[in-house]
């Protein structure tokens, strides 16, 4: 259990609209779902309604990509405003968003941009996820990004960066199990090592998810089965971080809902209750 | 920081790339990729991203137009109108403008984005309660005129040059998209059951729903139609009207002036 008291809620899905009809239809037997926090935010038609009827059924976590906790403008309040509504509305378990930036000068990028990973970049992620975390009146979590460039001025490994995140703002975190093993790829260090790194009491949830490899590099596209390098990240995370609430993020090419899900089921062997019965 | 982030920002959104050199001093390159290759990797994502959000939009625009044209359109769009909001969902707010202004005579092509433009609008409109079909006829015949109908937040009316719900409609059925001739055509775009409707309008009722969805009173609007058509609407069309648009939704409420 993390130290927030935030609940494993078993296996879950990221909520995609292709998938809503059936999800409503037959009630799946899913754990939880993640929405996307800003599909959400600006409407008060059918995302709406699809996602206050799940909402009722099922345990719903709010993730987003907007926040820019990395940004370098100011916060956006009337963001976080109706981010907290949102939360509020569908009794959210808790609200993630991403560890990196989202443009500047007002414009947007709308990509997860990398930071470079030194003291001062630190400390303005840390007072700003503390600012958040107080406004939405819960710890914010934050997820460990995929990323595509490093930069001359970093100086730590996203590992010690991220850890050190944690525990100084005192926010949970969100870890992307597949975004590690593509970082690990594209910048040429060691999964293994950036797993043990991170503090095991705040980790909240665990992402996996479908990649796609160009060979001299990983884009995290969210599509396609998880590889099998992954699922043994994701066993090592299990046996070192207990049993966490996961999903599948499926996002490209989706697949239908029942396709997405056995994916996310392939985790439940992996999980503690599984493996006891295992091995008795 | 902040300066990174503005480089590299700009390094993402601009046409062309920074030089190599420039890129060298901030990037660090991996063990297959030069710093600007890791660079482009964003640069390629953010084109392709702009693009897509706007044909998830646009869907019949981006048919009409092909896919080279699109593309293009949607560059030289986003440099002009760069997203300012936390969602996508608003890139494409000043498409339909834009498009008038780069390319003036493609005015079947104008039509297609503001139809398109409106039903993206309407879908994501606050939900409205309705009003029961007989609360119309409940009104007394004293307080008729002076009643105003509220419509609902998710309608929108459109006025065009073109048949721009037929050819939208052409798209829907996947038949081959042609530019029409000109003919004016009125729409009425609406949400029913989270369901977005499109309901053609012959220009007598569309005039007529425009008055009342502008908050003229039944009384002024009659009369200010009456000195557009040169004729009071007759009785049974405005019935059969008022029948049709509640029975579609398309109101909320019921006000009478002066209470």
């Amino acid at each position: 259990m993390n130290r927030f008291g935030y609940p494993d809620l078993g296996i879950g899905l990221g909520l995609r609209t292709t998938h809503y009809s059936h999800i409503l239809g037959n009630s799946p037997p899913a754990g939880w779902f993640e929405a996307l926090s800003e599909n959400y935010l600006d409407t008060g038609g059918r995302p709406a309604f699809v996602l206050d009827k799940i909402a009722e059924r099922y345990p719903v976590v709010l993730h987003g990509v907007s926040m820019s906790i990395g940004g370098t403008d100011p916060l956006d309040f009337d963001y976080l405003r109706k981010l907290k509504a949102l939360a509020k509305r569908v009794n959210a378990r808790w609200i993630s968003d991403h560890l990196c930036w989202t443009g500047v000068a007002g414009r947007n990028a709308h990509d997860l941009l990398p930071l470079p990973y030194d003291e001062q970049t630190l400390r303005h992620c840390v007072e700003r996820v503390r600012i958040v975390s107080d406004f939405l009146e819960r710890p914010l979590v934050i997820e460990n990004p995929s990323s595509y460039v490093e930069f001359a001025q970093t100086t730590m490994s996203e590992w010690e960066f991220i850890a050190r995140l944690a525990t100084e703002a005192d926010c949970g975190l969100l870890l992307d199990v597949n975004n590690i093993y593509v970082s690990a790829f594209n910048h040429s260090f060691d999964a293994d090592e950036y797993i043990d790194a991170m503090p095991a009491d705040r980790i909240v949830q665990i992402h996996l998810a479908g990649h796609t490899n160009h060979g001299t590099h990983i884009i995290d596209t969210h599509t396609g089965h998880v590889i099998d390098e992954v699922w043994s990240l994701y066993a090592d995370a299990c046996r070192r971080f207990g049993d966490v609430s996961t999903m599948v993020e499926w996002d490209a090419d989706i697949p239908e809902f029942d396709v997405v899900f056995a994916e996310a089921l392939k985790a439940a062997v992996y999980r503690s209750d599984v493996r006891e019965v295992a091995c008795a | 920081m902040r300066e990174l982030q503005t480089w590299m920002h700009g390094a993402i959104v601009a046409p062309k790339p920074p030089p190599a050199d420039d890129v060298a001093r901030r990037i660090l390159p991996s063990r297959t990729l030069a710093p600007e290759q890791r660079l482009d990797i964003y640069r390629d994502m953010y084109a392709i991203r702009m693009e897509e959000a706007l044909e998830v939009d646009y869907p019949a625009v981006a048919a009409l137009l092909g896919h080279h044209d699109f593309h293009h359109i949607v560059n030289a769009y986003v440099q002009r109108h760069p997203s300012v909001s936390y969602t996508l969902n608003r890139l494409g707010d000043a498409f339909p403008q834009f498009l008038a202004a780069t390319m003036p005579r493609r005015h079947a092509l104008h039509d297609l984005a503001r139809l398109e433009l409106a039903m993206t609008q309407v879908f994501d409109e606050e939900e409205s309660p309705l009003i029961d079909a007989n609360a119309i006829a409940a009104v007394p015949a004293d307080e008729v005129a002076s009643m105003r109908l509220v419509p609902i937040r998710a309608l929108r009316l459109l006025s065009f040059d073109y048949p721009a719900n037929d050819l939208f409609q052409l798209f829907r059925d996947d038949e081959p998209m042609r530019t029409p001739r000109r003919k004016p055509t009125w729409l009425a775009i609406h949400r029913r059951d989270y369901s977005v409707i499109r309901l053609p309008m012959e220009s007598r009722s569309f005039a007529m729903l425009e008055l009342i969805c502008g908050g003229a009173t039944l009384g002024d609007a009659v009369v200010a139609f009456a000195s557009r058509f040169d004729e009071p609407p007759r009785q049974d069309e405005l019935f059969a009207w008022f029948r049709d648009w509640t029975a579609a939704g398309l109101f909320t409420a019921i006000e009478i002036e002066g209470t």
